[in-house]
């Protein structure tokens, strides 16, 4: 198929792109890597009017270290960030760029366009989520940082005004002793997960300080799971901590039976990635090496 | 003959293919390379309903449409054609079967309308300014409920239930009366699925006005089959219709019924005075109206044995679901048959089987076709009668198996089984696999509440059909025999060409036949042009041309052998008068000015260019008596084949029969259910092999395509029709990330029905759904559940793991015990 007729803009800079944005209004759209926005064109179940292309702008994409934290430039694609050394800083950061889709997807795919994008289905605000992620938006009247919490609001609704995009995303680098992981199944390589979870764990020695737990696919957002948190904090890893989580993770998600999955399976699913990714991320906590990432059928 | 003709120095070679460069360096080309002058587009418009009335077709915003050229519906197509040919008898041959839905639409995604435009563009906007209003209909979603004819599909056959026929041989009652145990089984299910090639269909159509002559640029699979029903479906001599195909992008039996499409194309290119006319088929179109495999069930299996695990008989009823329309078949309601008893020695069987029609995609032959749905079936019923007798799945196959001293060994339903040796096959995979390693691994996992099963499939790939098979559907089919046609030439300045009539889709035939002319010749390959491509006016084609059905390699190359022969015999001939010799004194091989025949007791030759220049271009010096020699030599090759007893069911329906026997372990993990495959081998014995690189290959991928439909690939309608799997992100088709590592391994057992003793090969028996079915079972039994469908994937097995359906497993599975 091919998408309905539209107009094509090309913005120099964020701030035309916005400026374009607010004169061409709603019936405009942003193409970042296009990756989620072109098939629903092609399919024709998206039919805007006008598309702002960012490509062009230079100076989008990049990976900086400042103050203890990250920033990647709106445009940074996930397999610059999967190849990136200082991204990997962070191993749950390249769990989830270098697991993302196929090959394909991830040399277009956008770090902020994915966010944007707001897929209830989306790997990048799950484990963002875990950490202390800040977003950074721009609008005509100038930019702003909104606490990824506070980002994503509902499924594919997000604190952007019409006018407003992402400009840069922030992440503090976690402290020594923290480790993290994400782990997603996906039936094949270039689907949407069936479910994922990414946890980030601060360990003394073998007691949990902190944990933040977060789950993908089984609600109309990322679910934060305090009660697996709570579950994990001030405690030892014993059978019985990790079996809380994983129920407390089972019961937080919120699943619809689709060709993913069966609700009750993506519910008991959730959970035994909540568990897998507990391991991986006390092992990395504790300074090992693990390799994780996104399970095949 | 010299010594020369029995050498094979490029027979059995794994030579790289010719394809390859032009393929790899992506200058294949296909039909949606192709660009014509005037060249218009054609999008179709589709029912959302799986059933409905069609109350009006409004094409008018359509044809106001700026750049639009034509608009076409049912009702304006069908007083201009004949609906298609039925292969079934009556109730299936009442069918109206017209390319775009006349008065009611029978599955979501069949084509109601079609729009021709100037760009795909504007094709794709006027498609959707046709207004189709429809009036609901109950859907018949499934093959056993459509039976109960509630909602009717096709009123003009008056029932859903297309054809029915009972297959009976030997005296089944009475060996159920004598048996040890009988071991009964409810109901069983093969899911649905299809064929993902990378080229989805292509037809270009020009119904041109200056000849009255309709050509096809397509990558249909079976040319000769599409123009007799287009012929009379369009009301035109056959010889009007020129087919050509070039590279293909895989088909996989799909790519064969593409024939009402092709008739719209051309009717819409007479619609528009003559313009060429392109479709080019989308991935959602190929997934929810191309055509899916068959779906079948198998009702009340009874198994009959002995007291020491031997089969004795088996009585089931099969219920075939084929989408809305029979289309190619009830073919497949005989097909399976060809396999009947698998690789198993029992004589007494009653299968009653059954085809309904459904309100899903017509069903279309998909590698593997009709077979390894029974195929399937028997490998569940050993494993499962095995497991309930408490005899090692290994050993079950070896009581059971056709023993290698059999053969040619004649089924109960009359087929040929040619060559094989099924116990050294199982004997080779469980060495490369380590079986013995396994089953201790196994153990020890167990014993740590890990779910590990090893499981075998044992399977066949019949090739070469006897056409003859459609009379026992139906006794008045035109059709029996196998045949195709080739052409061997020298051109005028000495070029040796081949040309054949199939229509490869990787399966490298223009290798296989350049080794087959290059051992004729003693010559290099490289030296042989082969010209593959359907070609209705390279007038190499017979009724039963194109690729299909495992046979190219006996079929195809036996023509191009065939050929080769007549060829050398005439060259032969004319060298002999030329060099003034005998022809037994004469060898052909190549010197210093090419290619050449030689008169070895004068040490005298002459090259290909001096033969074809003699006949070409500088006749007058051709002896009168030479003037039958063309140089240029066709030949069709004949199946030897009779008409199979139509009442009794009984005859040899296939000519030659490849096996494939498969291991997997796989391991399913007891908390995210996810199945993985921790170690496969395949062994493949498909008689002498031609060229063993592209045997390895086709392995793989027909490993591939098994595994994939194992575990992930399946077609998924709901309640009311939608089909719930039409982009692969749903229906999720097997990538490389997917594959285990598999390991390969062969025998070879030559067949005596082929020349060179090479049997048709490439479906590969679907062996890795017996084998991938069978390994979950053997992990699963220790539960108590049973493997009763064909597709298992983490979320099926989770269903049945955590007890929600195990109750209704449990009822699956009676045994009666006798001694």
């Amino acid at each position: 198929m091919y998408p309905r007729a539209f107009h094509y803009h090309r913005a120099g800079s964020l701030t035309e792109a916005v400026t374009m944005l607010s004169q061409l209004g709603d019936d405009a759209k942003l193409l970042a890597g296009g990756q989620s926005l072109i098939p629903l064109m092609k399919l024709r179940f998206a039919n805007p009017g006008h598309l702002v292309d960012l490509n062009f702008i230079s100076g989008t994409s990049y990976i900086q270290e400042e103050d203890g934290g990250l920033r990647f430039g709106a445009l940074t694609r996930h397999a610059e960030i999967a190849d990136s050394a200082l991204a990997a800083k962070i191993p749950i950061v390249h769990d989830c760029a270098a697991g993302i889709a196929d090959v394909q997807v991830r040399n277009r795919g956008t770090i902020g366009g994915s966010l944007a994008e707001a897929d209830p289905s989306g790997d990048w605000a799950v484990v963002l989520m875990t950490l202390a992620t800040e977003v950074r938006c721009l609008g005509t009247n100038g930019e702003r940082t909104v606490p990824l919490a506070g980002f994503v609001k509902d499924a594919y609704t997000t604190a952007l005004a019409h006018d407003e995009l992402v400009s840069e995303v922030r992440v503090k680098i976690p402290a020594k002793g923290s480790g993290g992981a994400y782990i997603a199944f996906k039936r094949s390589a270039p689907v949407y997960p069936t479910a994922s979870a990414a946890v980030q764990l601060t360990m003394d020695g073998d007691v949990c300080k902190d944990a933040a737990i977060v789950l993908g696919c089984v609600g109309l957002t990322a679910i934060k799971v305090t009660d697996a948190e709570v579950a994990l904090r001030g405690h030892s890893f014993t059978d019985k901590a990790i079996k809380a989580a994983m129920e407390a993770a089972s019961a937080a998600a919120d699943p619809q039976s689709d060709m993913r999955g069966s609700a009750d399976y993506k519910r008991t699913l959730v959970g035994a990635l909540v568990k897998r990714a507990i391991e991986a991320a006390s092992h990395r906590a504790r300074g090992e090496q693990v390799e994780v990432s996104h399970i095949y059928a | 003959m010299g010594p020369e003709a029995a050498k094979k120095n490029w027979v059995g070679k794994p030579l790289p293919r010719k394809e390859e460069d032009r393929l790899l360096r992506g200058r294949g080309k296909f039909a949606d390379d192709i660009k014509l002058r005037e060249m218009l587009y054609l999008r179709f418009v589709r029912s959302p309903y799986a059933h409905a009335k069609i109350v009006s077709v409004d094409v008018s915003a359509a044809e106001a449409l700026p750049g639009v050229v034509a608009t076409l519906t049912g009702a304006e197509l069908a007083p201009q054609v004949q609906p298609f040919i039925e292969i079934a008898p009556d109730p299936g041959g009442k069918i109206k079967d017209y390319a775009l839905a006349v008065s009611k639409v029978r599955y979501q995604g069949e084509p109601v309308a079609a729009v021709v435009a100037e760009s795909p563009s504007l094709a794709d906007d006027a498609a959707e300014l046709i207004q189709v209003e429809y009036e609901a209909l109950d859907p018949v979603i499934d093959g056993e409920e459509a039976l109960k004819d509630a909602s009717i599909l096709h009123e003009e056959a008056g029932t859903n239930r297309v054809w029915r026929g009972v297959f009976e041989y030997g005296d089944a009652d009475k060996a159920l009366k004598e048996a040890a145990y009988v071991v009964n089984i409810d109901r069983m299910h093969f899911h649905r699925f299809s064929s993902t090639p990378l080229e989805n269909n292509v037809v270009i159509a020009q119904w041109d006005p200056k000849d009255e002559r309709i050509y096809y640029q397509c990558n249909n699979s079976f040319p000769s089959f599409a123009i007799q029903f287009l012929a009379a479906h369009l009301q035109v001599h056959i010889d009007r219709i020129r087919v050509q195909t070039s590279d293909i992008g895989g088909s996989f039996g799909i790519k064969i019924t593409t024939y009402p499409q092709m008739a719209v194309c051309a009717m819409a290119s007479k619609k528009a005075g003559g313009r060429p006319v392109k479709w080019v088929e989308t991935r959602s179109e190929h997934m929810t109206s191309s055509a899916h495999g068959n779906e079948r069930t198998f009702r009340d299996t009874r198994v009959a044995l002995d007291k020491n695990g031997v089969i004795t008989a088996i009585v089931s009823r099969h219920i075939d679901d084929c989408g809305a329309y029979p289309r190619y078949e009830p073919l497949g309601c005989v097909i399976w048959s060809q396999v009947f008893p698998g690789v198993y020695r029992f004589k007494n069987a009653r299968i009653d089987f059954s085809q309904a029609v459904t309100n899903k995609c017509p069903v279309g032959p998909n590698r593997g076709y009709s077979r390894m749905q029974h195929l399937w079936f028997l490998e569940r019923v050993v494993d499962i009668c095995a497991h309930e007798l408490g005899i090692p799945p290994d050993e079950m196959r070896l009581r059971n198996y056709i023993r290698p001293e059999e053969f040619p060994y004649t089924t109960p339903n009359g087929c040929v089984y040619d060559s094989g040796d099924y116990p050294k096959m199982l004997q080779v995979a469980k060495g490369l696999i380590g079986w013995d390693d396994w089953k201790k691994k196994q153990a020890e996992a167990r014993k740590q509440g890990r779910v590990i099963g090893i499981g075998i499939g044992t399977t066949l790939d019949s090739g070469t059909n006897n056409f003859g098979q459609s009379q026992i559907v139906n006794p008045g089919a035109p059709f029996s025999g196998n045949s195709q046609g080739a052409n061997c030439k020298l051109d005028i300045y000495g070029e040796v060409v081949v040309a054949v009539g199939s229509c490869p889709q990787g399966q490298g035939h223009e290798t296989t036949a350049a080794q087959v002319v290059a051992d004729v010749l003693n010559i290099h390959p490289d030296l042989i042009t082969v010209r593959t491509g359907f070609d209705t006016e390279r007038n190499v084609h017979t009724g039963f041309s194109g690729t299909y059905a495992s046979q190219f390699a006996v079929s195809g190359l036996s023509a191009v052998h065939g050929a080769a022969q007549k060829l050398k015999a005439e060259m032969k001939r004319l060298a002999s008068s030329v060099l003034n010799t005998k022809e037994d004194d004469l060898e052909f091989g190549a010197g210093a000015q090419g290619p050449e025949v030689r008169a070895r007791s004068t040490g005298k030759s002459i090259n290909y260019w001096g033969l074809a220049n003699i006949v070409n271009v500088n006749s007058a010096v051709l002896p009168v008596e030479m003037h039958d020699v063309t140089l240029n030599c066709r030949y069709i090759w004949r199946a030897p084949f009779k008409v199979p007893d139509t009442v009794k069911k009984y005859g040899s329906l296939t000519l030659t029969y490849a096996s494939q026997l498969h291991i997997a372990v796989l391991e399913i993990d007891r908390e995210t259910f996810i199945p993985r495959i921790l170690d496969y081998v395949a062994v493949d014995d498909c008689g002498t092999v031609i060229n063993p690189g592209i045997v390895e290959g086709q392995v793989y991928g027909a490993t591939a395509h098994g595994i994939g439909a194992a575990l992930m690939e399946t077609c998924v309608y709901d309640a009311v029709g939608n089909m719930l799997t039409s982009t692969f992100s749903d229906y999720t088709p097997i990538t490389a990330m997917n594959m285990p590592k598999v390991k390969y391994g062969h025998t070879e057992t030559p067949s005596p029905h082929s020349y060179s003793g090479a049997k048709g090969m490439g479906e590969g028996g679907a062996a890795p759904i017996h084998t991938v079915s069978a390994a979950l079972q053997d992990a699963l039994f220790a539960d108590g559940i049973f493997i009763d469908d064909s597709f298992n994937n983490a979320d099926s097995l989770f269903r049945a793991m955590v007890g929600k359906e195990i109750s209704q497993a449990k009822q699956l599975v009676r045994v009666e015990r006798r001694t």
